[in-house]
């Protein structure tokens, strides 16, 4: 459990509050690039850590992230212009450039002063990895770009997509990082999901289904390891990666994309869920594409025209009461992406974590919400810059991997944890 | 049926009854930590030691030198978690262990100090605890023992 103000900390990100401190520490994820296609296409309505803005790619190809509403009289700017290097106000054509200066008031003296004075919030807004990231914190503490490596190899080997998460981002995270669902909520789609079967890991996975978990911190977060005996005396080990605040990393499996989260708060009822798939050393297959074009694995299937789940709360996520009964799937729903999201929007929009009941195997998210408490705090308190900034903590991987059975599985498996360009993941 | 107004008419009723918890240090340097938590206010949660010299399979030691019986300690628990820094040997915790496989009680290790510790002491530490753990932390701070046993309402 946590106390009502420590879960209003770690669950409200809004401006001015401690937890959006921290989130206004790091680069994050704002919009897909495929979202402004060309120059000067239409705007697109962005809301991040209960600040709406919009984003708009002008005629030169430089990206802008702005104060959604114009400074004359508050209409938004969505239903503006995007033309001739500025995004023009409807209403009575007040134009904005990328960085939010007002370059141009059509009603005003052409010699007036008056544009010099209106300048809206703008953050910064780069390309990597098909995505475009903004950083919403003080500009003298701004960090390097991200170096995530799914963000970082050539375009031909990553492929992320996004999806709405009608919840709190800690409950979504949480469930990231709960690795102890996994045997009985997805245990169905391991062996038939494309991105998935097929690897010898899963063997161990379902034949050993009372894994044992250990929990270590790292520099930049945790790592949590799920341990199953495997041949020999030997033990299979799944080594989930978290980042602080929000970045996970799954354990691979056999040649499959390595996959894995970023959650990103939209406010404090809904989140980004970012869901990528890349490999370190080769190009994601024509298949392996489609099949996430297809919402297999952790990725979904949209309402057309929209980044929100075909199947959501409104259709009761499409629940398929005889595929549970014959154990098609445990819950109910399909795909990995829902059946998660699906219990996790069950929660309710923040869940009240006075009322839970955390067992032990809930060792990881108990740290977690450690780690981030600390780190807001001494964020708020003494200006610590938290982990996760650091590009050394970005640079991390997961693994599956056998190993004796007398080690630590951190210090075992350290090579295999870490980037090593143009080498593939260990993998089983 | 999840939104923020149906939250409200969530039954407000409590739905668990306290856990006793019972935290052992198996060493000399986990024992400072246990002594400094029991100093703090716990629903049901007890505290002993094993780093007394004596056997624990003769007996677990609570902080004022009261020596009990280990099976009798450990079927009065919900949760057992043993607690030892990266240094000597801990045979308290196979002792404990095997009488929490009896009882079937939950067991979680947890070794702490681990930031400072060499690779060979923290391995040393961890093949003690890991077959009688069913979660096992490696912790660089020793506070997280505090949130742990508050996350878990000891």
């Amino acid at each position: 459990m946590l106390k009502k103000e420590q879960n209003d900390l770690l669950t409200q990100t809004g401006p001015g509050t401690p937890m959006g401190q921290l989130f206004r520490s790091y680069w994050l994820p704002a919009l897909l690039t495929e979202e402004l296609p060309e120059n000067d296409c239409p705007p697109v309505r962005v809301k991040l850590l209960s600040e709406r803005l919009i984003a708009f790619r002008d005629t030169g190809g430089r990206y802008g992230l702005i104060d959604e509403f114009c400074a004359h009289r508050g209409v938004s700017l969505w239903f503006g212009r995007n033309e001739e290097c500025g995004l023009r106000c409807a209403y009575h054509g007040w134009k904005y450039d990328v960085t939010g200066q007002c370059i141009d008031m059509p009603a005003e003296p052409e010699t007036s002063r008056f544009p010099d004075k209106i300048t809206l919030k703008s953050y910064p807004l780069i390309e990597r990895g098909g995505i475009l990231w903004t950083y919403m914190g003080p500009e003298e503490k701004q960090p390097p770009a991200p170096e995530w490596e799914f963000a970082r190899v050539p375009p031909p080997q990553t492929m992320t997509t996004k999806r709405l998460q009608e919840s709190n981002w800690l409950q979504a995270m949480e469930g990231g990082i709960d690795s102890s669902h996994v045997p009985f909520l997805h245990r169905s789609d391991l062996n038939t999901d494309p991105l998935f079967r097929g690897a010898k890991g899963n063997t161990y996975t379902l034949t050993d289904t009372r894994p044992v978990f250990e929990v270590v911190e790292s520099a930049g977060g945790l790592y949590i390891g799920a341990r199953r005996n495997a041949d020999d005396g030997n033990y299979y080990w799944r080594i989930t990666q978290w980042v602080v605040p929000s970045f996970t990393m799954i354990p691979p499996r056999g040649d499959h994309a390595v996959h894995g989260h970023l959650w990103i708060p939209i406010d404090d009822e809904n989140c980004w869920t970012w869901s990528y798939d890349y490999h370190p050393t080769r190009s994601l297959t024509g298949g392996e594409v489609a099949a996430i074009r297809a919402g297999k694995g952790i990725h979904v299937k949209y309402v057309p025209g929209t980044y929100r789940p075909f199947a959501n709360k409104d259709n009761d996520y499409l629940i398929d009461r005889a595929a549970q009964k014959a154990g098609r799937t445990f819950s109910g729903v399909e795909g990995f992406a829902m059946q998660d999201a699906s219990l996790q929007e069950s929660m309710g929009p923040i869940v009240d974590r006075t009322k839970e009941n955390l067992g032990s195997t809930d060792s990881g998210i108990i740290m977690a919400r450690q780690r981030l408490l600390r780190a807001v705090k001494a964020l708020a308190e003494h200006g610590v810059t938290p982990p996760g900034v650091d590009i050394a903590h970005q640079r991390v991987r997961s693994a599956s991997i056998i190993l004796p059975p007398d080690q630590p599985f951190n210090e075992a498996a350290r090579d295999a944890l870490i980037v090593r360009p143009s080498v593939a993941p260990v993998s089983v | 049926m999840s939104s923020a107004a149906e939250a409200r008419f969530r039954v407000q009723a409590a739905n668990s009854k306290p856990r006793a918890i019972t935290v052992v240090a198996l060493d000399g340097p986990s024992e400072s930590v246990v002594r400094r938590l029991a100093g703090a206010s716990w629903s049901r949660a007890a505290f002993f030691t094993a780093s007394t010299g004596k056997p624990v399979d003769r007996g677990l030691t609570d902080l004022a030198g009261r020596t009990t019986d280990v099976m009798t300690e450990v079927e009065a628990a919900d949760l057992v978690v043993m607690i030892a820094a990266p240094s000597g040997p801990v045979p308290g915790a196979s002792v404990i262990g095997q009488a929490c496989n009896v009882k079937r009680v939950m067991t979680t290790g947890l070794i702490i100090g681990a930031a400072s510790a060499s690779d060979e002491a923290l391995s040393n530490t961890l093949v003690q605890l890991r077959p009688w753990s069913q979660m096992l932390v490696i912790a660089h701070a020793d506070d997280y023992v505090d949130d742990l046993l508050t996350a878990l309402r000891a």
